[in-house]
């Protein structure tokens, strides 16, 4: 017999207390694994984002400025730029669902040059370049919404008052999901002329793809020198520094969601452990006897150790189980909050929230555990002897 | 002639209350050579039961010599203490605890997981001990589906399992019917007899006590009668 089958016969002990603990730790780690879910979400937008040497030009005034389309061509002019597209959001509706996908408007001749990255059939390619009111989409999406190539795709305009209605031409692969739809800048920018809105002849951002890293730095400030004296005067960054922006705009929030996660931890840590106290507090005369009988104290101690964290182990096993479940159905109800499903986001960080689980079992059997292994044999034997 | 298993001189014990010392054993000598059976008796608070710790190395003395199996056990850590319990002591209490979540064989194979035998040699101590105690066909019955007599009989199983010197018995028959307590105390005088274990046993009852071939009394902590039996006296009737 080892004394690992002891440390299962005793977490079997008692089922119904047992149980309750695993819930218990299962259910925080459940919350634990969403709110550090989402959190990983925002990193994997950026995760790839240095490696394909694009550039992101924006107003210097943020996203409340606009870029002028010229400058499109300006940027492609600049040297080390491979080419360069307008990418402006659309942000309307789907069959009446909010922010169902992310909807930009673009270049479809320049597109795939600059989002070499991206694969996409010619002939679908083609097709878009050709229909006006053509657009493509990343092939995860398209399975999601049962989009085939020749589908109409409505669009309802939201702070944009007018809508669009397009027609799918094609579908991208893109490396990692992209929740997105691309159709032409020519198109949005005939609706904001009908509609007399903000942003006629503009674009919210260019990208623009590079020769190599190590050019970068030089066209980017290329290219805010060469708009520094304009009325639309630009910033420009990578990519990833783009996409770090966004997870940058959580700030506080990352750090309330960490607190409130620890702070979960922490309480549960102290229920577990109140249990673990329970069942050494009924098994006070065992442990005496186990002691009497020649098991050292750090022998006692470990034992008593495993089996909180055999308890936590199980809770945190359930609780992630149930966090990734939770985060796909997020993923799948709304993928412009949640964009990733948990292809994307399975990683070491599921084996720090097993850590923690581990972290729960240690903190809520270490008061128990010491106290169980300088428990006085003679005391512990005289309660019943 | 052999060295004595236990030897106690200018033995005392007490214990504290608040600022109120208790005195427990005071001033007491004793020897217990190899293959004696002895039967502490007296009423309760004499110190029987503290002695018997203090032989079996779960306490320690307030002052005096305790030497059991030629070890002193002053000077002894709690460490030291465990694993010498552990190879020299086997315990029998009052209430058999028994190991409920681990079936008969597994409370006997307990202390000898403590020993570094292979699974093997481990297997063949346990069967060794359960068959001595009449058992051997219950090694899988878990304490609650046996009875009071057989639970007592595995936790004999449990203390012989590791071939120890001394076994310590506190009120082997105390909870027991009149029938059972026969039996343990016919398997404690064959495990005395047939395999020359030393046995120490404290009890209430004389004729428990009877059985043993030295019987000690002790009143407050001092040793009143020390009386020797013939092994005629122990026979049964």
């Amino acid at each position: 017999m080892k004394t690992l089958k002891y440390i299962w016969r005793n977490v079997a002990r008692n089922k119904l207390r047992t149980m309750l603990t695993v819930l218990s730790v299962g259910f925080s780690l459940a919350l634990m694994t969403v709110l550090h879910g989402y959190m990983v979400m925002q990193s994997v937008w950026g995760r790839d984002a240095d490696k394909h040497n694009r550039v992101v030009v924006m107003n210097i005034q943020g996203f409340s400025g606009a870029l002028p389309i010229a400058n499109v061509d300006d940027v492609r002019a600049i040297e080390n730029v491979i080419d360069a597209v307008p990418f402006s959001w659309y942000g309307g509706t789907y069959e009446d669902q909010p922010m169902a996908f992310a909807q930009f408007a673009t270049d479809a001749d320049h597109a795939f040059r600059v989002w070499d990255d991206y694969k996409i059939d010619p002939d679908e390619l083609r097709a878009w370049q050709e229909n006006r009111q053509g657009c493509v989409a990343d092939r995860r999406l398209a399975e999601r919404k049962g989009w085939k190539v020749g589908d109409r795709i409505p669009l309802k305009g939201t702070f944009l008052a007018f809508d669009l209605d397009l027609q799918l031409c094609g579908l991208y692969d893109a490396p990692q999901y992209t929740d997105s739809i691309w159709f032409h800048w020519e198109y949005l920018n005939e609706g904001l002329k009908q509609a007399n809105a903000f942003g006629v002849d503009n674009s919210g951002t260019i990208y623009a793809k590079v020769t190599s890293a190590s050019q970068i730095p030089l066209v980017i400030e290329a290219i805010d020198a060469r708009f520094a004296s304009s009325q639309n005067p630009t910033r420009t960054q990578t990519e990833a520094a783009f996409v770090q922006m966004f997870t940058d705009m959580l700030g506080n929030i990352q750090a309330y969601i960490r607190n409130i996660g620890l702070a979960v931890v922490f309480s549960l840590s102290l229920v577990a452990a109140n249990a673990m106290a329970m069942s050494m507090r009924e098994r006070t005369t065992e442990i005496a006897v186990l002691k009497a009988i020649g098991f050292p104290r750090g022998h006692v101690l470990r034992m008593i150790l495993g089996e909180a964290c055999l308890i936590a182990l199980f809770g945190g096993l359930l609780g992630i189980g149930l966090g990734c479940a939770f985060l796909e159905a997020l993923h799948s109800v709304n993928t412009q909050i949640f964009p990733f499903g948990l292809a994307d986001l399975a990683g070491p960080w599921l084996l720090v929230m097993l850590g923690a689980a581990a972290g729960i079992g240690l903190v809520s059997g270490i008061v128990p555990g010491i106290r169980a292994a300088q428990l006085s044999v003679v005391d512990g034997l005289r309660r019943v002897v | 002639m052999s060295e004595p298993v236990v030897v106690i001189r200018d033995l005392h014990k007490e214990f504290r209350r608040d600022a109120i010392r208790i005195p427990v054993l005071s001033g007491m000598n004793l020897e217990m050579a190899e293959g004696d059976f002895l039967s502490l008796m007296g009423p309760s608070g004499s110190g029987k039961s503290t002695l018997l710790n203090l032989i079996a190395g779960l306490d320690k003395p307030t002052s005096g010599t305790v030497i059991v199996v030629g070890e002193d056990l002053s000077d002894l850590t709690e460490g030291e203490l465990a694993q010498w319990r552990s190879r020299y002591i086997g315990f029998v209490f009052q209430l058999y605890n028994l190991i409920p979540v681990l079936t008969a064989y597994e409370n006997v194979e307990l202390p000898l997981t403590l020993t570094g035998l292979s699974r093997r040699e481990r297997d063949q101590q346990v069967k060794t001990a359960l068959d001595v105690v009449g058992l051997a066909d219950r090694m899988d019955h878990f304490p609650r589906q046996l009875s009071g007599g057989q639970e007592q009989r595995v936790a004999i199983a449990r203390a012989i399992a590791t071939d120890p010197t001394l076994l310590v018995a506190d009120e082997p028959t105390g909870d027991l019917d009149a029938q059972s307590a026969g039996e343990i105390l016919d398997l404690m005088q064959r495990l005395n007899s047939e395999f020359g274990k030393t046995i120490i046993m404290v009890t209430h009852d004389p004729h428990a006590a009877e059985r043993a071939s030295r019987q000690l009394h002790l009143e407050k902590g001092v040793l009143v009668d020390d009386v020797s039996v013939t092994a005629t006296n122990q026979e049964q009737p």
